[in-house]
């Protein structure tokens, strides 16, 4: 039995930690980014393995993507900066907050999104939501850019959080499978 | 029961420096027409984002006392939110639920604490830390009082009368943010 507090799960960084990982993490810092807002999925993972213990970041768990819409907008409006990451079938969860809150009221929200239901998907009820997930961003024009690369992971990166903050709008970044790898499940 | 207005001019009366959010309906148009200031912040849609939102201020400002004025229809819609609270137990945070029974705005449909659901314990059951449910303005005060002096998270049910108003916040959601933040002297 493993144990759960205050957003502290029990793996910890280590040597196994993928260098995109590494690199979206230390980008995260340079914008002064201080709140991991989640929902659990293998990829989010990847990323809070190595954000935990480093004392630039707070980790808060929702229990629905939505709401994380809600607390990121929140801690912008008091002057901090937070993210939300989340996999594809979160991005549903959300929709209405976006619309009716980040992009109205203009509040940079950055989400990091684990793609499910594309390359490598076991679970057909994934798919879906994930086939749809770039043109539902579309539809709200919201800003997105897909990772797919170890060598562009940096730049796309940086730009897309450059033109979260500068629009004050929601910018979404996809984490590919081509890039995360997917689950071994057949 | 308690009469919504007279129960958010109380507070208002109260205020300082403290970050206000305030969920779309009623919330929204008794927090304005009992006074309206720059820490108010207004939402006009997003149902069930109040709460998350105010979360959201009290782990930005933990120096800053944060309220939320939610409504029992908009926290039904995001339960889960209570859950999130207990976890992270802000001690800066007051949420206050006026609870009428009913979707008023849309036509008066009863809500579910209409019939079983007591959002009292339903906040104890989640794990905030301090709870207390009020019908009448007297204990409501006493209420007000308590989590004004004593470190929070609380959670303040309050039975209301079903009553609204014409009046009006600004309808500018750039407005109502700008002003807030300039207030508060931060940027994104």
């Amino acid at each position: 039995m493993t144990s759960v507090t205050n957003g502290i799960s029990p793996s910890s960084p280590g040597e196994g930690d993928p260098q995109w990982a590494r690199t979206i993490i230390g980008v995260l810092k340079t914008y002064n980014i201080r709140f991991l807002n989640l929902v659990p999925d293998a990829i989010g993972e990847r990323l809070l393995r190595v954000a935990r213990g480093d004392p630039a970041f707070e980790i808060l768990p929702l229990t629905r993507e939505e709401e994380g819409v809600g607390v990121v907008c929140g801690q912008a409006v008091g002057g901090a900066r937070g993210v939300l990451l989340m996999p594809t079938s979160g991005l549903g969860n959300s929709l209405n907050a976006l619309a009716s809150l980040a992009i109205p009221y203009r509040i940079p929200l950055p989400m990091i999104i684990g793609f499910r239901g594309d390359l490598g998907e076991f679970n057909a009820a994934q798919v879906p939501m994930g086939q749809a997930t770039t043109a539902v961003l579309a539809a709200l024009n919201i800003p997105a850019f897909t990772l797919t690369r170890e060598d562009e992971v940096e730049r796309v990166t940086d730009g897309a959080l450059k033109l979260a903050y500068a629009n004050e709008g929601p910018v979404a970044l996809l984490v590919s499978t081509q890039l995360a790898g997917w689950k071994n499940e057949k | 029961m308690i009469d919504h207005l007279e129960a958010t001019r109380y507070l208002v009366n109260r205020l300082t420096d403290e970050l206000v959010v305030a969920s779309l309906g009623n919330a929204k148009y008794a927090l304005f027409q009992s006074g309206d200031r720059a820490l108010n912040f207004y939402l006009w849609n997003s149902m069930g984002m109040a709460c998350s939102m105010g979360l959201g201020m009290a782990m930005a400002r933990p120096e800053r006392r944060v309220i939320i004025l939610d409504g029992d229809g908009a926290l039904l819609m995001n339960l889960g939110s209570l859950a999130t609270e207990a976890m992270r137990n802000p001690p800066n945070l007051i949420h206050i639920v006026w609870d009428n029974r009913q979707y008023q705005l849309t036509g008066g449909q009863p809500t579910s604490t209409a019939y079983r659901t007591d959002l009292a314990r339903v906040a104890e059951g989640a794990g905030i830390a301090n709870v207390v449910r009020v019908e009448s303005l007297s204990a409501y005060q006493r209420a007000i009082d308590k989590a004004f002096s004593q470190p929070g998270p609380w959670f303040i049910h309050a039975l209301v009368e079903a009553a609204t108003t014409h009046v009006r916040p600004p309808k500018s959601p750039t407005f109502i943010k700008h002003r807030f933040m300039t207030e508060l002297g931060v940027s994104h």
